[in-house]
């Protein structure tokens, strides 16, 4: 007993975009998009139009936008990184570590032990002193 | 104690990593910042903050997460909040975004009209792809750019630029749509002849 409902060739392309970001789950009516899709030859030329501009639109954009950053802001970058990592180094820094470390136990059934449990918890602070 | 507490990492190593990690993505973060600010001059500046303001804000970057979305989201950030503070754009209405879908009266286009539509854009000179990228509206521009050129999901580019996925969504939509209709444009004034547009009954 199933009921889809029946949507119109408008619905289907107004939600393209869903189907092109391969997201069609997120449009309102998934379900009623692909039945209609299977019968409708029509959207489904308008689909795989969508699909071929969108992927050449993307080639497009791509070959187009692929300038490279100047060689001297490159330069300048790693100046002022350098700049601002010797502002803050120098600084003693305190590092706290916590590590566990557990063993576990393991009884026999005559009792007797063949392994023990052991839990050690410590807290380990180094310093860093950059100067 | 989650295991990133049993990472010891010193200032010196913390910039070494962000050396190493981060400045690969300058030559993508330009190109954008060009799209972004649509001059050179700015798009340096705008690079060069970014790059201040992520290594300022490292120690927060979750190692093991998606570096360049996060250096994405910092560009976009500081564009939105600090490059364009003087140009208030006015905001899309909210209804706006909801209704897009239902605003968009869409028809069939007819077979020649397609053809002509992708051969008209492979044919067009980058510059012209640049002037399209640039006339339409900022919001659209950052939504196509993201997805189109640097292959962010629209849930990575409604974090990157803080809206709901479903902004992007629509912004992604009418975005493309805008871009086509100024390439079409083109096309027609070097005399390619697409109707894209044209309706079939």
């Amino acid at each position: 007993m199933s009921h889809i409902e029946e949507i119109p060739c408008v619905e289907v392309l107004s939600s393209v975009v869903f189907i092109v970001e391969g997201a069609i789950e997120e449009a309102h009516n998934p379900q009623a998009i692909s039945t209609h899709l299977s019968t409708c030859l029509a959207c489904q030329a308008e689909v795989a139009h969508e699909q071929a501009m969108h992927s050449l639109l993307q080639d497009v954009l791509r070959r187009t936008c692929d300038e490279k950053a100047p060689e001297d802001l490159h330069r300048s970058i790693h100046e002022e990184l350098l700049r601002q990592a010797s502002a803050t180094t120098g600084v003693t820094e305190v590092v706290t570590q916590f590590s566990m470390t557990e063993i576990s136990i393991e009884i026999d059934e005559f009792g007797n032990v063949e392994h023990r449990e052991i839990q050690i918890e410590q807290t380990h602070v180094e310093r860093y002193e950059d100067s | 104690m989650a295991s990133k507490d049993l990472v010891l990492e010193s200032a010196t190593d913390r910039n070494v990593r962000f050396e190493r990690d981060a400045l690969v993505f300058m030559d993508q973060l330009y190109a954008a910042a060009l799209r972004y600010t649509k001059n050179p001059e700015d798009a340096r500046d705008l690079v060069q903050d970014t790059y201040l303001k992520a290594f300022n804000s490292f120690h927060q970057f979750e190692e093991g997460t998606n570096l360049r979305a996060w250096l994405y989201r910092v560009l976009t950030t500081t564009f939105i909040n600090t490059y364009r503070k003087d140009q208030r754009r006015p905001q899309l209405a909210s209804g706006e975004l909801e209704d897009w879908q239902l605003a968009e009266a869409q028809s069939h286009t007819s077979d020649l009209g397609k053809s002509a539509e992708a051969e008209a854009l492979e044919n067009l000179p980058d510059s012209d792809i640049k002037r399209a990228l640039q006339e339409i509206p900022e919001e659209f521009r950052i939504a196509v750019y993201l997805a189109d050129v640097e292959g962010f999901s629209y849930k990575e580019i409604a974090d990157i630029v803080a809206v709901p996925a479903g902004t992007v969504m629509s912004r992604l939509h009418r975005g493309r749509k805008l871009l086509r209709e100024k390439l079409a444009d083109y096309a027609k004034e070097l005399g390619y002849t697409t109707e894209p547009r044209e309706e079939k009954s």
